[in-house]
């Protein structure tokens, strides 16, 4: 029953991103979109650039991850909608990401939750985030595996 | 137990994606019933021919009679692509690239050297797609592309952008096919006739290309016809029809007739949304490359690694003739956020 309500949850968000969410010019074949991870840091960039945008953050041990998203006009179809001046340099974000399989720095997009904790939702196929994700920051996990594992 | 659990996740997801792909986002509407050619044609110039024919060579529009389809559109429901060329043994859903652990060719829609062609590309998985390098779709594909385009129509000339790759098609009305160039083109090379407010296309000439990402190939024989109106559905909603029919000798036994609907985006207009140039060589830092297994695949760059781009930034690697650290070369001046 949990599953058909998580499968249904899913099911609505992808009907309200679109099939859009789920395409692009290349496939996703680098990212693990089993996985989940949750990540604060502060932007370096945010690219709202077709065909992909990006966002650039720095952790606080230095590290610059680098996280692709989807096209601009699918971004601003979203709810919230997002634009070239929705994330500015030096703003301090999490995020939620699919990461590369080769463990490098980098990933997919999932969420984008600002410092007030709105959630934003810039991503493609590269990364479908569980819509759990709020009840599961509030709980303070940094991973799918790790909420789904103490529950 | 857990793996039953994941084959009901992974139908439902199918199911979710096979839905939204003969449906994408924007008013759910019914699909136009398909409008067959009125006879069967042996070629695509054949059949143009017979409708340029028996219209009287169609409707000759000035600037303020020709049809405005100004505004934002985007691609909404189709009964193209892998619907055309796979089935499932079990009624279980196919993915939007062909995927499906049931999942089979159709038999006798495609010439056996094609079928067989097919059925490598799925093998090798859909972990690959073309336009990684950042070629225009063309057609048709362009016909299935997501995201945003514009349809500008003069008495002469249609000129219909996709954002997707700068993929423009230009339609020339009331004109003759000409290459000078001795080579075909992503787009083709179209002509059209109005009859009122219905245009009549004809492109050849087209590169080998495909329906979508994990679908059969076309070959560079591939033709079409396309008819284009305008429609009003009953609740007020505008969207763009094309009945097209799809011609190959090469790779399909037969013509194909489908359809393809497209939905005005209001909503991205009211956002202040306008088309921009499809910068992928310049900020795109996807490339193909090869899995162990020698696949074609996907890979991502990093800032610092080799080939990597810098979008928005001052890219060190686009004017090597210019002294480094020259002020006012950033792409963006708004933020000085440099990632190098």
């Amino acid at each position: 029953m949990k599953t058909t309500i998580k499968i249904l949850t899913v099911a609505a968000f992808l009907m309200t991103t679109g099939l859009e969410s789920a395409m692009a010019h290349h496939s996703f074949a680098m990212f693990d979109r089993s996985r989940e991870e949750f990540l604060t840091g502060t932007i370096r960039r945010w690219a709202f650039n077709s065909p992909h945008i990006a966002l650039y953050m720095e952790t606080e041990d230095g590290t610059l991850y680098s996280l692709e998203g989807a096209a601009p006009p699918s971004v601003m179809s979203r709810s919230p909608s997002m634009n070239g001046f929705t994330f500015q340099p030096g703003q301090t974000v999490s995020v939620v990401y699919c990461p590369l399989h080769d463990g490098r720095p980098g990933g997919a997009l999932g969420y984008i939750i600002d410092a007030q904790g709105t959630f934003y939702s810039p991503n493609d196929g590269g990364c479908g985030p569980s819509p759990d994700w709020e009840e599961w920051v509030k709980q303070g996990y940094t991973s799918r595996a790790e909420a789904e594992a103490a529950q | 137990m857990k793996n039953m659990v994941n084959k009901l996740v992974h139908a439902a997801i199918m199911l979710l994606f096979s839905t939204l792909l003969q449906a994408q986002p924007g008013p759910r509407a019914q699909l136009p019933d398909v409008v067959p050619p009125p006879q069967r044609f042996a070629t695509s110039t054949g059949h143009y021919e017979y409708l340029y024919n028996s219209h009287n060579g169609g409707t000759s529009h000035s600037y303020d009679s020709v049809p405005k389809w100004e505004g934002l559109w985007s691609a909404q429901g189709n009964n193209s692509g892998n619907q055309l060329f796979l089935e499932s043994l079990d009624g279980s859903p196919i993915g939007p690239f062909g995927e499906g652990e049931n999942v089979v060719i159709k038999e006798g829609v495609l010439t056996p050297e094609y079928e067989a062609a097919f059925q490598y590309r799925r093998d090798l998985g859909v972990d690959y797609d073309r336009l990684t390098s950042c070629e225009p779709a063309g057609m048709p594909r362009w016909l299935l592309e997501p995201y945003v385009r514009e349809f500008i129509n003069t008495p002469s000339q249609s000129w219909w952008t996709n954002d997707l790759g700068n993929d423009t098609r230009r339609i020339y009305i009331n004109q003759e096919h000409k290459n000078i160039d001795g080579t075909h083109y992503a787009a083709g090379d179209s002509i059209g006739f109005w009859v009122d407010d219905m245009l009549i296309v004809h492109t050849v000439d087209i590169y080998p290309s495909d329906y979508f990402r994990g679908t059969p190939p076309t070959s560079n024989q591939f033709e079409t016809v396309e008819v284009w109106r305008m429609e009003t559905l009953n609740n007020g909603t505008k969207r763009l029809v094309n009945n097209v029919t799809f011609y190959d000798e090469l790779s399909l036994v037969e013509p194909i007739t489908v359809v393809y609907t497209f939905w005005p985006r209001q909503d991205l207009q009211a956002l202040g949304f306008r088309m921009r140039y499809w910068e992928c060589a310049q900020n795109d830092n996807t490339y193909l490359t090869f899995d162990d297994e020698g696949r074609p695949s996907t890979q991502y760059r990093l800032p610092g690694e080799d080939g990597y781009v810098d979008p928005r930034g001052n890219d060190r690697l686009r004017n090597p003739d210019l002294p480094a650290g020259l002020v006012g070369q950033e792409k963006s001046p708004i933020f000085n956020d440099d990632v190098q």
